[in-house]
């Protein structure tokens, strides 16, 4: 697979972004700014109760209301909906109406489209709308949703669980029989949202004379959408196009397809207008998708001398109503089970998992999906065991840490080398004084001082196999990029990725770049429309620069074969030897002997006459690059220092250093942003936001004024080091980073504050109300 | 996410803003900076059917007359910070105002609005209760004098009427020898608090003379602790341990218990902020004497 | 409806609006300003703050028709199609943005700090300069690249008017 590059001149190169001209001007065009003639605006009517029957939905009002409306319900989209199913037998089928037919089963759930001129009228009009509900058992605890006696939400079920699984390696009666300690816990993360600062919004426009239909999303994945969209609605996939504008964050959120993505096509087809739908910020935190709401129960088995032999994990995820497409109900609690033996070396483990049906917002994919809550529990436990067993945590960790590579896990995947011991070595030194402090503080009344760490590794880029063993409707994880270079020498790279913050359009660039011999800046890349793009599977899972950067170093090698082909010909040189650099192309060791790169290509392109005999015309590549099969593992150290006023419950983020390993390093700059961005949303994860629900099933966390998130004055200087560990499994060397951020701080906070405290943290967010309810509980311990 | 509609009118005078109150009634609501009001607009909590521009009023004057402040109910947050009458006669509004949002809502806020919100962990609600503020309020009828203490209902409830609005807030000057400090918590800097205090204290030989007390987050509008006012009278000022007297205090607070925050845990947080605020305020005073 | 003049961005125009649309749908409907940007319309998150009068604002909690003969300054007008402003060019030189979704939003609520500490001759602190952006929520970027591309166009400022 590894096609080593030749001299790489831009590739991890610290290059400016070429995208942040637009956004910086105010001139990007995000969703919101689509706006097209004749263009209908929908306000949907959301539920009001978390379990309901609709008995009827009275649009009377609208008569005089004076000025034209029209309205859709549950009654007019016949059996139309999301269907994420994943093809185990155990699976419990349900199915999300685009509009709610007959019953609600969430706070926010639409219920009927109205559709105006304007957007304020459409939102005056959706007021007149009254729906008349009849009340249902609400589900709204994990416990009540295990509860066989509590009706099940859809038709048929026997139970509220989704999916209930198990996966396991090894002996793990085997690994309880040798063990001299047996440690038990559980550990709980709250529910969160995303929260990208544009919400989610749909657009589209059908042109009857091209029968061209035209969507435009703020998605992650529109070829998803297309596909989605043309199979739900019958409709020629070669007449669709669907196109995400500039896209203001996604974090996983948007890479869903929503049923509002299916119903607006279908509203502006029914109406014969444009309709555009442009969520607001209410409606984002209680109807896109949520994210986390998990609770492990692990039960270790350690030696006398502090090796783990194996691990049971018992695994519930409280996923909401209904599954959503493609990653299904199963997608949280089943890479939480994946992934939780982690970077130590057992092979013993055993895993139960399950999805828990509520009434409560979907969960989906956001950054790290079940990885946050997984490593909060691994990285608990082993300072647990550590505790418990009187050593340090961080030798802990080292005698346990795989350090030999390629590594089979108990469940069978295979770890590609990493740095786990380096990186925990690296952050022990770099941690020396902050631990003294915490040693020094342990008696303080007032003031304590904690360090904690999480250790982790993160499957990213993983190819088809892992989507197939997992049977979500996903299948695939592949991505595609086009190369093409114009007469003039300069090159368009047309990729299935979509760049929502990534920095695509500067990677990719550099990464073209240096297999043709051109500037990056004379490299035009293009995303995010099914136009123009090869289809893939979008931007998630950690695969934008190890999977797209590898299919367009692949695709532009082939060109630049092409290239020194030519440039062999017109030089009278073998094409073997031929470099290209700067924008030329001469032998090697003989840059005076040189043609320009433009030269070649309006020879390939216009001046055929002068290629080498029955060479074909043109200048273009594709390559779709799937991932490895068990995908390649990045690895990281994350660690807090944390000083906690045991008064008044308030903490102080004092430090947060990073280890990390993502293999070749692509761009210094876009590396470190999306390290930094992901450990803040962590740092959101550990201390701050919990999406709240009552015992109603209402959203008690609507607004930003009671949805926190990080502001820049609770975050300290994120300290980054890096190891880079090139992977053979892509082209590049590259593995996933754009996850990893936002996967250690639950737990390296969390083991921070028992350290600070001195007690065991079961639970997230780590807020004033906690932390002062934690310092509490351990004076008491310290009392008895 | 936008307001219902709703007739807008620009006041070009005080008379005529009241007069259009009076005319609107309880459709018709005042609008300054639109920090606070605006976002219930938009979420439609609140639909006001008229909305009458003040801040073409003047009103945004801080003078010293008679022994008192007079904050115009238009004086935006961010003033106080440049502004020596508050600087020097108000240590501890001066903490509270700090701790206010962000800049651009201490740039755009005012005093009038912020009060007539009655957020119940707003900052400048407790600062006039602890200093003894009274609300000036006018209609079309005249004005009526609020001390701040008796002004709040409830959380987001005044007792302003129907045709009502504020136009200044007096503060009385208070003495020389006098000192005061404020410490919140809240969640992020800038939040609504979990809780606050503020205390004033006047003093003479080194001791405690008279002490004013307010706090915030226990209960559904801010307050004032007029037993622990009065236990704290002859405190020395370089001993400021009044444990026992905050103790007693916290112990008769009954605060909310909802999914920010336990009763038990605002109820300890009042009583350590109080001992914050105390202990500052007398700090002050020693550095002052 | 009510008549207003507004001077937006160097263009004086005179324009009928309902009262109640909000001062950020006007930028962006009836003037074309697309980089005012709408994140929560309540006030939370500074992605649409603009200049009213030269004064940072939220053009979320401020109805258009409170705005009669002000001077309204938005993101366009900054630096241009180039986004040649120097905080712009800090903001790409520190990787001061990802999505863009918020950043017209911090460049106008940073460009007057920025002008702010140049002329007091000062350099802000770290907490200083966190909470100049306090009122403006990053989700991508977690704040660091702003904070230093703050601290480099004030860097920058401050030997300028040292040599001068």
């Amino acid at each position: 697979m590894t096609q080593q590059m030749d001299r790489p001149k831009h590739i991890g190169a610290r290059i400016q972004r070429f995208e942040d001209t637009r956004l910086l001007a105010g001139t990007a065009r995000y969703i919101d700014d689509i706006r097209l003639p004749n263009m209908l605006h929908l306000r949907f009517v959301r539920a009001q109760m978390a379990h309901a029957k609709v008995l009827e939905i009275d649009t009377e009002a609208l008569e005089d209301i004076g000025f034209p409306t029209q309205v859709f319900t549950g009654a007019d989209i016949g059996d139309l909906s999301i269907k994420a199913h994943q093809d185990y037998p155990e699976m419990q089928y349900s199915e999300q109406p685009l509009l709610a037919r007959e019953r609600v089963r969430f706070v926010g759930e639409a219920v009927a489209a109205v559709l105006a001129d304007d957007a304020y009228q459409a939102e005056d009009a959706a007021e007149m709308v009254f729906v008349d509900y009849e009340p249902l058992q609400v589900v709204t605890t994990m416990d009540q949703a295990r509860d066989p006696e509590v009706p099940g939400l859809f038709d048929g079920w026997r139970t509220n669980i989704f999916v209930e699984r198990q996966m396991k390696g090894g002996d793990i009666a085997q690994a309880k029989a040798e063990a001299a300690h047996v440690i038990k816990r559980t550990y709980t993360t709250q529910r969160q949202a995303g929260v990208p600062m544009e919400g989610r919004g749909v657009a589209a426009e059908y042109d009857p004379a091209s029968r061209m239909l035209t969507v435009w999303s703020s998605t992650q994945i529109p070829h998803l959408v297309r596909t989605y969209i043309a199979e739900e609605l019958g409709l020629p996939e070669s007449r669709l196009r669907v196109v995400a504008p500039d896209v203001g964050g996604g974090f996983g959120v948007k890479g869903q397809v929503f049923p509002e993505e299916v119903l607006v096509p279908w509203l502006a087809m029914k109406t014969g207008r444009p309709v555009k739908w442009v969520e607001d910020r209410r409606e984002h935190l209680t109807s896109s998708i949520h994210a986390r709401d998990h609770s492990h129960t692990l039960e270790a088995y350690v030696s006398e001398d502090g090796r783990l032999l194996g691990l049971k994990a018992d695994i519930s995820v409280d996923v909401g109503a209904y599954s959503t497409f493609p990653f299904t109900a199963a997608g949280d609690p089943g890479m939480a089970a994946k992934v939780m033996p982690g970077p130590y070396d057992f092979q013993h483990y055993e895993a139960t998992f399950r999805a828990l049906a509520t009434n409560k917002c979907p969960i989906g994919t956001y950054r790290g999906v079940g990885r946050p809550s997984a490593v909060f529990a691994q990285e608990r436990l082993m300072d647990d065991i550590a505790n418990e067993l009187g050593l340090d945590p961080i030798e802990f960790r080292l005698k346990n840490v795989v350090r030999d590579f390629p590594y089979t896990n108990a469940l069978g995947f295979t770890y590609d080398p990493g740095s786990y011991a380096e990186t925990l070595e690296k952050m022990r030194d770099l941690l020396a004084e902050d631990r003294a402090a915490a040693e020094a503080s342990s008696n303080d009344p007032d003031k304590r001082i904690g360090v904690g760490l999480a250790c982790f590794v993160e499957q990213t880029a993983h190819g088809t196999p892992d989507f197939t063993r997992r049977r979500v409707p996903i299948e695939t994880g592949y991505i595609a990029a086009r190369v093409e270079m114009t007469p003039d020498g300069q090159a368009l790279v047309d990729i299935g990725l979509q760049n929502h913050g990534q920095g695509h359009e500067t990677v990719m660039a550099q990464v073209a770049a240096d297999a043709l011999g051109i500037d990056p800046k004379d490299v035009h890349v293009r995303h995010g429309d099914t136009l123009t793009t090869p289809y893939s599977v979008g931007t998630w899972g950690s695969r934008g620069g190890a999977l797209g950067g590898g299919a367009v170093h692949v695709a532009a090698g082939r060109i630049a074969d092409k290239l020194k082909a030519i440039a062999g010909h017109l030089l009278q040189s073998d094409p073997q030897k031929i470099v290209l650099q700067n924008g030329i192309a001469h032998p090697e060791g003989q840059p005076d002997r040189h043609v320009a790169v433009a030269k070649l290509a309006r020879t390939a392109l216009r001046n055929v006459d002068q290629l080498p005999a029955g060479m074909e015309p043109g200048l273009e590549a594709q390559y779709s690059l799937d991932g490895p099969n068990d995908g390649t593992y990045s690895n990281a150290v994350h660690a807090a220092v944390v000083e906690i006023d045991t008064k008044t419950g308030k903490m102080q983020l004092k430090r947060f250093v990073v280890v990390e390993d993502c293999g070749t390093i692509l761009n210094p700059l876009i590396v470190d942003g999306q390290v930094r961005g992901g450990v803040v949303q962590g740092i959101g994860s550990a201390m701050l936001e919990h999406f709240i629900y009552d015992e109603d099933g209402q959203p008690l966390t609507v607004t930003f004024a009671d949805y926190l998130m990080p502001l820049a004055t609770e975050i300290p200087e994120i300290e980054l080091h890096h190891i880079e560990t090139p992977t053979p499994l892509t082209p590049l060397g590259a593995k996933g980073l754009g996850e990893g951020g936002a996967i250690g701080p639950a737990a390296a906070i969390a083991n921070a504050v028992a350290d600070a405290l001195g007690i065991e943290v079961t639970k997230t967010p780590l807020n004033a109300n906690a932390l002062w309810h934690l310092a509490r509980q351990a004076e008491k311990n310290r009392a008895e | 996410m936008r307001p219902s509609e709703f007739e807008y009118h620009k006041a070009d005078s005080l008379e005529q803003a009241l007069a259009l109150l009076q005319e609107f009634g309880d459709e018709g609501r005042p609008i300054a900076g639109g920090q606070s009001l605006v976002p219930m607009m938009n979420l439609r909590l609140a639909r006001p059917a008229h909305l009458v521009d003040i801040n073409g009023l003047g009103l945004d004057t801080i003078e010293k007359k008679d022994g008192v402040i007079r904050i115009g109910a238009l004086v935006r947050h961010e003033r106080y910070l440049a502004e020596p009458l508050i600087i020097d006669n108000f240590p501890a509004f001066i903490d509270g105002v700090r701790a206010i949002g962000h800049p651009t809502i201490r740039r755009n806020g005012t005093i009038g609005g912020s009060l007539a919100h009655a957020d119940p962990t707003a900052e400048l609600p407790l600062l006039c209760m602890l200093h003894d503020g009274e609300i000036i309020a006018a209609s079309a009828g005249g004005e009526r004098r609020l001390p701040a203490t008796r002004f709040f209902e409830g959380a987001y409830m005044t007792v302003l009427e129907a045709g009502e609005m504020i136009v200044a807030v007096e503060l009385p000057v208070p003495p020389a020898s006098s000192s005061g400090a404020f410490v919140e918590m809240a969640e992020r800097r800038g939040d609504f608090a979990i809780a606050a205090c503020g205390v004033t204290l006047e003093h003479a030989r080194g001791r405690v003379t008279r002490a004013a007390v307010a706090c915030s987050g226990a209960g559904q509008t801010a307050m004032r602790a007029p037993q622990l006012e009065e236990a704290l009278e002859g405190l020395e000022l370089a001993h400021p341990d009044a444990a026992a007297a905050i103790a007693a205090f916290t112990e008769t607070l009954n605060p909310p218990d909802d999914h920010s925050a336990s009763a038990d845990y605002r109820r300890a947080l009042v009583g350590q902020l109080t001992e914050q605020a105390l202990a500052t305020a007398c700090s002050r005073a020693m550095e002052a004497s | 409806m009510i008549e207003i003049t507004l001077e937006v961005n160097g263009e004086t125009r005179r324009l009928s609006v309902e009262s109640r649309r909000l001062l950020a749908d006007v930028l962006r409907q009836e003037f074309n300003l697309s980089g005012v940007h709408i994140g929560c319309a309540h006030g939370a998150c500074g992605c649409c703050t603009v200049h009213l009068d030269g004064k940072p604002r939220l053009s979320c909690l401020t109805f258009a028709a409170q705005c009669d003969g002000k001077s309204v300054r938005t993101v366009e007008s900054v630096g241009g199609v180039g986004a040649d402003h120097p905080l712009q060019k800090a903001f790409r030189s520190e990787h001061g943005l990802q999505c863009g979704y918020c950043t017209p939003g911090f460049i106008m609520t940073l460009i007057p700090f920025v002008e702010e500490m140049t002329a007091e001759r000062r350099m802000p602190d770290e907490e200083e300069i966190r909470e100049a952006m306090s009122g403006n929520i990053c989700r991508c970027t977690g704040y660091q690249g702003i904070v230093e591309a703050v601290r480099k166009v004030i860097g920058e400022n401050l030997e300028e008017g040292a040599q001068a």
